[in-house]
Parts: structure tokens; sequence; C-alpha cells
């Protein structure tokens, strides 16, 4: 497999399990089906990095790996059961006019990215409007969701679109950017753990309801 | 010398460790000294550069220029505020915990040395990876109080200013992607002075791109309407000392990253689509925050209203251009952090003592509490460019060099913009100080509380009458590096 389809393989799934994330009202589903997309995103860093040789964009895939595929999902697993909510029951969109919008975001972002003249070194990935397609659907969900662990996950699907848009745009930042960035998604989930545990103990739920007290 | 300076500016982010453990009394004397040390090492760096000998050292990953140094002040004397006015506070909060005390000094440590970091790095990948971490730990800081509304506001400043702030990888990536068939794929295709270099030859399409996306996102956690939402939240749960350390440093820090990418953009695609789109966000950012500001009845949110006021007419001197609007910007960006960060200090004094956040319960102020009364309303008037305000002279300048430079209709509006801002604020800033005495009476004599106050405000006055000679050559550097010539 070459690297330019091994990304377009990898991609065309992110967008897969995108959509898949839109239409999930099982918290406890969609912490696997974000797992599952950031693990394609690794693999396709992983491979392209070993085809083309290039040792940075391995150790960031193996990094990213273990960070969003095995220390994320323990954390969201934790606060899901530390939490007694389990299901987005109320969401402000339903899932079927949630399909309807993840699909027309796919679209919008092949549209929107169309006449981009990308740097030719990379073969012609049609990765970058996957990439684009997986942060709107990552912002649709934070916006459209009422659970704080679903707004988390949006955040995920999100910076999972953001990492294939660095991977298709450049195969991958200079290391010492990479890790940067990574280190500071990692704090980020940390840091919404530490949150998410105070909102338990202040308000006893996990609903973002309790949180419309500042206006003005 | 170099390295002992560098050293010496990172002691705060190590010292934020050792202070997370070591006794509650001996952590606050010690991050005093840490922070002492960082803000020396800063100054050290950033004095040389400001008479004229920019810096380079660590193999091109540190570089300052007249910009960064600048900025890099500025944080340090906000910084240096926001530290002397830290103990007062954690004698008053009443929802502190035990242990809290040391947590607090760790946290602010690791705030400001990650803001300290910000303007050394040339690399645009490492200047987001430092905005990103100072965003985290100050999500921390903003929900420290632990009271439901500081908890609201706290997730909701992680949540948009993460999400804002991927944007801001975004464009990062974007220009990244437009320089690698110039630059090749190597670590210093990301760096501003190799972009600036190569910009005129750097993909249009890309470039355009990239600066929408770091505009939304450093515009996010710049306070730029429509992406503001978080900030009155965020800046008025905050304690005092870390809403003065968000507005004066974080924003002025945001707003220095996103004139990085309008250089590069304006370098590629000429003077027209950057600095249009940041004279439009920061006409709407005058127009979002003047309702709120008139309407307010929150003390520190006016606070933080007036910071998305101030940092919209900043992105608009940015876009303005020509030596007289970005002068003006300078001075501005540095008379806004002294004004706003003892504003939020003196201000969360009076909350303190009023037990309240409302305006209206915060009356008679000025002579209940003559420390932080007097420097409330100095602090207020200064704020609102009255002469003999620093920001008196700015202001002018910003307008005056949008008018010059043919930007007459952005420039008339925020003229009108500001002079209603400025007396919905004198409004509410003139109830707080006077009026029937609702606040607790203090006689206490402060005295280093009133330097802590009132040396800010003091120096904004006299930069508003006097430019010393240094700070004028060092201005001009400023405004070269910010004419896209001086790099």
């Amino acid at each position: 497999m070459t690297p330019t389809i091994l990304i377009d393989v990898c991609a065309a799934g992110i967008v897969v399990l995108s959509v898949l994330l839109a239409v999930t009202r099982s918290i406890g589903r969609s912490i696997w089906l974000v797992a599952a997309q950031a693990a394609l995103g690794a693999v396709a860093a992983i491979g392209v990095g070993i085809s083309l040789g290039l040792g940075h964009l391995v150790l960031a895939g193996v990094l990213a790996f273990g960070a969003k595929v095995v220390v994320y999902p323990l954390i969201l697993r934790a606060m899901l059961r530390a939490s007694s909510v389990s299901v987005e029951r109320h969401p402000y969109v339903g899932p079927r006019l949630s399909l309807v919008a993840a699909i027309a975001i796919v679209f919008a972002a092949s549209a929107g990215t169309a006449d981009l003249d990308l740097p030719a070194s990379l073969g012609g990935s049609r990765a970058l409007p996957a990439a684009i397609a997986a942060m709107l659907t990552g912002l649709f969900l934070m916006m459209s969701r009422r659970k704080v662990l679903s707004l988390l996950i949006g955040l995920l699907v999100f910076e999972n679109g953001l990492s294939l848009a660095a991977f298709a745009l450049t195969y991958g930042m200079p290391l010492v950017v990479e890790l940067g960035i990574l280190f500071d998604l990692l704090i980020v989930v940390i840091v919404g753990w530490v949150y998410a545990r105070r909102m338990l103990r202040v308000f006893g739920t996990l609903s973002t309801d309790d949180l419309r007290s500042l206006r003005g | 010398m170099t390295g002992v300076a560098l050293g010496a500016l990172l002691v705060p982010l190590f010292a934020g460790a050792v202070v997370w453990f070591i006794p509650e009394r001996l952590s606050g004397p010690v991050a005093f000294a840490a922070l002492a040390v960082g803000g020396a090492g800063a100054l050290v760096l950033a004095v040389p550069v400001l008479a004229g000998e920019p810096l380079r050292a660590v193999d091109g990953l540190v570089a300052l220029d007249a910009l960064g140094a600048f900025v890099l002040v500025i944080t340090v004397l906000v910084a240096a505020i926001a530290a002397a006015g830290s103990p007062a506070y954690l004698d008053h909060e009443r929802a502190l915990r035990p242990r809290d005390r040391g947590r607090y000094w760790a946290l602010l440590l690791w705030f400001i040395g990650g803001l300290l970091t910000v303007p050394l790095f040339d690399n645009l990948g490492l200047v987001w990876v430092a905005i990103e971490a100072t965003t985290i730990v100050s999500a921390l800081l903003v929900g420290f109080a632990r009271t439901p509304a500081a908890i609201e506001a706290a997730w909701k400043y992680l949540i948009l200013g993460s999400v804002g702030i991927g944007f801001a990888l975004l464009g990062t990536l974007l220009a990244y992607a437009s320089s690698i068939e110039l630059l090749g794929e190597t670590s210093d295709a990301l760096d501003w002075t190799r972009l600036m270099a190569v910009a005129p030859g750097l993909d249009p399409g890309l470039v355009r791109l990239a600066f929408i996306f770091a505009l939304v996102g450093y515009g996010t956690k710049t306070g730029l309407a429509p992406f503001h939402t978080w900030l009155p939240d965020a800046h008025s749960q905050a304690p005092s000392p870390v809403s003065a350390l968000l507005s004066g440093a974080t924003l002025t820090l945001s707003l220095y990253a996103l004139a990085r990418f309008h250089l590069v953009a304006t370098g590629t695609l000429g003077p027209g689509f950057s600095s249009t789109s940041l004279v439009v966000f920061g006409v709407l950012s005058l127009a979002v925050a003047l309702p709120f500001i008139v309407a307010q009845g929150d003390l520190k949110r006016l606070l933080a209203y007036s910071s998305i006021e101030h940092m919209g007419l900043g992105a608009m001197a940015l876009g303005f251009g020509g030596p007289i609007a970005l002068g003006g910007l300078v001075l501005h960006l540095l008379a806004h952090g002294l004004t706003k960060a003892s504003l939020f200090i003196a201000g969360g004094g009076l909350v303190e003592r009023g037990r309240s956040r409302r305006i209206a319960r915060l009356s008679g102020s000025l002579t209940q509490d003559p420390v932080d009364g007097r420097a409330f309303l100095g602090g207020a008037l200064l704020l609102s460019g009255l002469p003999p305000s620093a920001l008196f002279v700015s202001e002018i300048a910003i307008l005056f060099g949008g008018f010059s430079a043919g930007w007459s209709v952005p420039a008339a509006i925020a003229a009108v913009l500001l002079a209603l801002a400025v007396a919905g604020f004198l409004f509410h800033a003139g109830r707080v100080s006077f009026g029937v005495p609702r606040i607790r009476s203090t006689d206490r004599p402060a005295p280093l509380r009133a330097i802590v106050l009132g040396a800010p405000l003091a120096a904004v006055v006299v930069l508003g009458v006097w430019t010393p000679q240094p700070l004028a050559v060092a201005i001009e550097r400023v405004v070269a590096v910010l004419g896209g010539s001086g790099v």
C-alpha cells in the first residue's frame, strides 16, 4: 500500500466514524468510536512514517496512539462510571437531524477545500476535506449536546480532525511542535477530568444545563 | 549571559513544582523569589533587544525581536502587579481549603512562567504550544474558588479556549504547508523570520486560509467579537490577580501572536486582506462591548468588557498600520496592561470588602476604602483615556493614524463607540466611588498596597505627558517590526 492510499483509507474511516458519532447517543459507545478514530489517525501516521522513513512521524504516531487510544478512553470511562449519565438523552439536536447535519458537513468540507492548491510533495492526498469534516463534526457535537462528557468527546473528535489535517498538509509538524501539542492535549483532558469531578461534587450531575448562570 | 538569563526566565516554571509540595507558609516567599528571578531574567533578555540588538540563541529556537521584547516587558510588569496583589487575595478569599494557598502559588508560577516563554519563540508552532499551555493552567486558576459560577466560567474557558486555539493550530499548520515547498520539511519552516523572508513567494491561497484560522483562533484568545463570549465569565470569576494577568498579559500576548500572522499574510497577499479583517473584527468588538459596558451591573464584568473594547481597538490599530497608529498601539498595550491590572486588583479589594460584585452594593468606596477606592477611581479615569493618561495619547494616535491611512469610516465609528463606552464606564465608576457608603469602611493604613496600585497608575500618567528617550526609541523599533521592515 502506498502512503497516499493508506492516508486516504484512514481518512475515509475517520469520516465514517464522525458520522457514526453524530448519530450515537450512548456515551460509552462514543468513547470507543472516538478512540477508534484516533487509532486510525495514529496508524496512518505510523504507516506513512515507516514507508517514507520519517522517524519523527513514527514517534509522533506511537505517542498519539498511547495518549488518545489508551489514556483518554481510560479517563473518560472513569468519568462515565463516576457519573450517573450514560446516555445523551435530550440533545439539542436529535439523531436524525444530526445525521443530516453530519452528511451536510462532509459535503461542505469537500466543496470548501476543492479549489485549494496543496503542495505537490504530498502526492495529492484527499485527507484535508476529511480532516475538516471531522473538525466541524466535533464542533457540531459540542454545540448540539448537553452532557459534559459528550462535550469532551466532541472536543476529541475536533482534535482527531486537527491531527489528520496536520498530517495531510505536512506529513507532521516538526517533532518538537508535535510533542508540545500532544502534551497540551493530554493536560486539557486531565483538566477537563478535574473540572468534571468538581461539577459532580458541586452540582451533583454532569449535565451542562446547570452551567447557565453567567449572563450579560 | 544570555544562557543565564534564559535559565533565570525558566525558574518560575520549575519553582511551581517545588511550591506545590513545600509547607504552605513557605510557598509565598519562595514564589516571590522565583518570580523575581524570572522577571529579572526576562528584563535582561529584553532590554538590550529594545536598545537595538536582536537576540538569537539555542540554535535559533529562541529569537527575540523588538516586538517580542516589548510584550515580554509588558508581561513582566503585569505579572509583578498580579503577584503583589496575590497575598491580599489569599488572606481574604473565604472559599479556600487547606493546601489551597500552596496550590495557588504553584499554578500562578506556572501561568506566569508560561506567559514569559510565549514571546521567546520564533517558531509559530511553539508559540502555539506556549499559549495553549498557559490557557490550560489559567483554566485551573479561573475555577480556583470552586463556586458553581467559577466552575461554570472555567469550564467554558477550557472548552471554548481549546476549540479556539485548535483553529489557531490549523492556521499554523496551513502556514507550515504554505512554506514547505520553499523551505523544505525542516523544523525552521515554521520560524517566523524565515516565513517573513520568503513571504512574497508563499502560496497565497494557503496563506489566506492560514490567516483566517489564526484570526478565529487567536482572536478567540484576544477576546475579539464574536468569539469573546468566554471572556467576561472567565475574567470576572477568576481570582482578581489572575484577572489582572488574563486582561493585561494573555490578551496582549494573543494579539501579539495574531500580529505575527498578520505580518506574514501582508507579506504574501499585500496589505488589503488581513488589515481589513482586523479592522472589521476590531469595530465589531467595540460595538459588541458597548451595550454590555453601559448596562453592566457587575464590577468585574465591567472591567472584562472594557478589555474586549480595548483589544478591539488594538486589532483596529494593527489593521490600520502606518507608524502613527502602530506607535499608538504599542503604547496602548503597555498602558492598558498597567491600568487594567491595577484596576482588577483594586476592584477585587472593593469586591472583597463589599462582599458583592454588584456595582450598586459597592457605592461610596472612595471614602470607605482610601487606598483601593482611590486607586479604582484614578484607574477608571486613566482607562477612560482622559488626559493626562497615556491611553489618551495612544487612542488619539490610533484614531488619527486610521484617518490619515485612509480608514476614515471605521476610525470615525470607533471614535463614537469609544466616547459612548467612556461615558458608560465613568458612570459606573462614579457609582462605585461616590454615593451612600455601602461597603465596610477601613482605615487600616496600607502603604505597600498603595505603592503596588499607585505606581503603575502614576507611570501611566507620566507616559501621558512625557516619553523617556529610551522608551521612544524602543517604540520606534517595535513599530519597525510591526511595519514589516525591522525583522
